[in-house]
């Protein structure tokens, strides 16, 4: 490339645009990694999230290869859980969190208009930083799950798991750049307020939760590390620290955390919704409260995820319970709010056969299978039977976090397309990737139920023969090869797609028909 | 069999709002999407809708109180709900009373005489069992899916669970739930019913 085209296409970089054309094929390496335009830094952080995906997704295709069958078949337990270990964290920390955020920092700029990314080099620190955190934890393969609860995360094997414990501080400011990050573009917002679009208020949102929470995970990795140095002693019994710091400490960060993906997932829903109806959302309000009641919950109910505990008083319990239950208000406002929207006019043909919006409507249905059970799962009493810590847990936050979050990345991801290729997916195996996913991830979520209610373990690399534990778990491998068979279609369509697909139209995604008159004076968030 | 934390009665009704919840949810999804039939929402629906939720709320939150006091308020020691009830007298009233140690990775149980079994525990069918637990490695759980119990275990704090034994004779399993090391996997004991069992086939989820 030489020196004039590199100029002329960082000046286009900087000029506004939101019409299909072939960013990519216009960018070079280099620029990709250090362009400080927004489109670039977003573009960076999806593929970067996917590539976490498929390494993740990998790991758990291992070791779902060994729960197929009962006994030990292919490794012991320190392969299993370091693989185990990984996935978890690739997943989290690298896939369902970044991915979103970074769809929501191409997301942000054009949506409220501002056309750049304040404090870019935050959002690059934010990326080198989990970058970092993702290659210490690949060469420390630690063994304690993502959750590493002290003072078993002190005494697990290996020379290297205090890479494990830098790479826990590591996430924590990766996030917290983050959150500087989208609270800052949200200030530069220059209407009303009360006009700012729903993304804007869900990115408050979002900020909120990481600026609040991440010192949080941060203070738990740090202390570890001193705590497996020796140095300190906060989080293990034997030497006069306590478990309780650890669980109140890690989970205070732990329970907004898993809101950090919902948050923006949520945010991309109500930016598609109306651009694929072309019309704006039923209730503007009702979408802003629920993500402050969301945001407020979200810090008040993180003991339920060591429920019951009997150091602490009953009616603090019964508190935290009873809150818990209450995050199904702003939940379900949001549920409710995507099913007005979808039902107060007619669904346009070119909404039903796009297939970021078929996704759309994947995710929503996850949320749900997977929302209905919290309502379970906060109850202290049915908790306290088989849902503590059996597979129940897992199939709830698979539902959320690969069914809803991971699909409404796919959706943006999508409706993206064009906008960085100038080229249209292919339609016939976009579908396909849609059905196998629906297939897949109801299979899955529905087999972990099962096996939930049947009081299967969580954690465990061997386990009895038992016919209501070894068929849904042959099944559970059956839809994770479902899953992984649409990952590879996916990424095979946007890399054919790319040189192959058809030229996109100027706008991929207009409402064929005409839009249904709206007496609301909010715009649609979209544009 | 009694099921401790009453499953039977409940706790299936909770299961049965959860189920007609996603039902509809789904339905009304489909409905918004399939059914020919278009409609605008009045805004005051919602506040109906979010006073429905409030009523399950408020069900759900006195169901569980109440189901877990009630099996709190057997337990001679004060349980994680007894800030909310008086002191439970009804407690005792055991026929077994074992102290049970969680450990890296395994069980011991120690009977009412002080003496030691690995890995196994033996009581007669229908019993009303006390398992006092105690682990001071790591967090354990403890979970005895034929009485449909768990807990976790914090290093350094004593739990008290009850169980009622299963009718029938044979060999339950109890198994930790909670991650703890390499050998979690392998950290499960029986709960042996009845005499001369001796090596029955394995009943682990619903004795």
């Amino acid at each position: 490339m030489t020196d004039e085209t590199l100029r002329s296409s960082s000046d286009d970089l900087r000029a506004p645009h939101w019409e299909p054309r072939n960013l990519i094929g216009e960018w070079s390496l280099r620029e990709l990694l250090v362009s400080d335009d927004y489109r670039a830094i977003a573009l960076k952080g999806v593929l970067t999230s996917l590539i976490m995906l498929a390494i993740g997704g990998l790991f758990a295709l291992t070791f779902r290869a060994e729960l197929t069958a009962p006994d030990l078949q292919f490794f012991g337990a320190r392969p299993y859980m370091g693989l185990m270990t990984l996935h978890g964290m690739l997943m989290v920390f690298g896939f369902v969190i970044p991915i979103v955020i970074s769809l929501c920092y191409y997301m942000l700029p054009k949506i409220m208009k501002t056309d750049r990314l304040h404090w870019a080099a935050a959002a690059h620190g934010s990326y080198w930083t989990l970058i970092l955190a993702a290659g210490f934890l690949i060469v420390g393969r630690p063994d304690f799950t993502w959750t590493f609860y002290a003072p078993m995360s002190l005494r697990v094997g290996g020379n290297l798991v205090w890479l494990g414990y830098v790479a826990i501080i590591l996430v924590g400011i990766s996030e917290f750049l983050a959150g500087m990050v989208l609270l800052r573009n949200v200030f530069a917002w220059r209407g009303r307020w009360a006009a700012m679009p729903l993304m804007g208020w869900a990115m408050l949102a979002e900020a909120t939760l990481l600026l609040l929470s991440t010192p949080l995970l941060s203070l738990v990795g740090l202390f570890l590390l001193t705590d497996w140095l020796g140095a300190t002693a906060l989080f293990d019994p034997a030497r006069g620290g306590s478990t309780k710091t650890f669980l109140w400490m890690f989970w205070f960060y732990g329970h907004p955390a898993v809101y950090l993906p919902l948050v923006p997932a949520i945010a991309l829903l109500y930016t598609l919704l109306p651009r694929f109806l072309g019309r704006p959302m039923w209730s503007y309000w009702s979408g802003v409260i629920a993500f402050a009641l969301l945001v407020v919950l979200s810090f008040v109910v993180f003991h339920h995820h060591f429920q019951p505990d009997v150091t602490v008083h009953g009616w603090v319990q019964r508190t935290f319970q009873i809150l818990t239950l209450f995050i199904f208000v702003p939940s379900t406002l949001h549920v409710f709010n995507w099913i007005a929207t979808l039902w107060q006019g007619p669904i346009p043909e070119s909404a039903r056969s796009a297939v970021p919006f078929r996704f759309m409507i994947g995710s929503i249905f996850m949320l749900i299978i997977g929302g209905a059970t919290g309502f379970l799962n906060a109850q202290i009493s049915v908790n306290s039977d088989f849902i503590h810590n059996t597979y129940w847990i897992p199939a709830h936050f698979h539902a959320m976090f690969l069914g809803f979050c991971g699909q409404m990345a796919v959706a943006g991801i999508y409706y993206l397309y064009p906008y960085f290729t100038g080229r249209m997916y292919n339609q016939a195996l976009a579908n396909l990737h849609f059905w196998l996913w629906q297939i897949g991830i109801f299979g899955k979520v529905a087999m972990m139920y099962i096996l939930g209610y049947a009081y299967f373990p969580r954690w465990v690399v061997d386990y009895l023969p038992l016919p209501e534990w070894s068929g849904p778990q042959l099944w559970l491998s059956v839809a994770a090869a479902f899953i992984g068979l649409g990952f590879l279609l996916f990424i095979a369509n946007l890399a054919i797609s790319a040189r192959r697909g058809a030229i996109a139209p100027a706008d991929p995604w207009a409402a064929s028909q005409p839009a249904a008159v709206s007496d609301r004076p909010h715009p649609a968030p979209a544009e | 069999m009694q099921n401790a934390l009453g499953l039977m009665a409940d706790q299936n009704i909770m299961i049965g709002i959860t189920l007609a919840l996603t039902v509809a949810g789904v339905a009304t999804l489909f409905m918004a999407l399939f059914w020919p039939q278009r409609w605008r929402l009045k805004y005051r629906m919602e506040f109906g809708f979010i006073a429905l939720l409030a009523v399950l709320i408020v069900y759900a939150d006195a169901n569980s109180a109440r189901t877990y006091t009630t099996y709190e308020a057997e337990l001679p020691a004060a349980g994680a709900f007894s800030g909310m009830v008086t002191e439970p007298d009804t407690a005792g009233a055991f026929d077994r009373s074992i102290r049970v140690y969680a450990f890296q990775w395994g069980f011991v149980f120690l009977d009412e005489k002080g003496e030691a079994s690995r890995n196994a525990v033996s009581v007669q069918p229908g019993q009303k069992v006390l398992f006092t637990i105690l682990t001071n490695d790591v967090i354990h759980g403890f979970n005895i899916p034929a009485a449909r119990i768990t807990t976790e275990l914090d290093p350094g704090e004593t739990r008290e669970i009850w169980i009622r034994a299963p009718a029938a004779p044979g060999k339950y399993l109890i198994q930790c739930l909670n991650y703890c090391g390499l050998g979690h996997a392998q950290m499960k004991a029986w709960l042996v019913v009845g005499d001369g069992v001796e090596n029955p086939p394995a009943n682990a989820a619903h004795g």
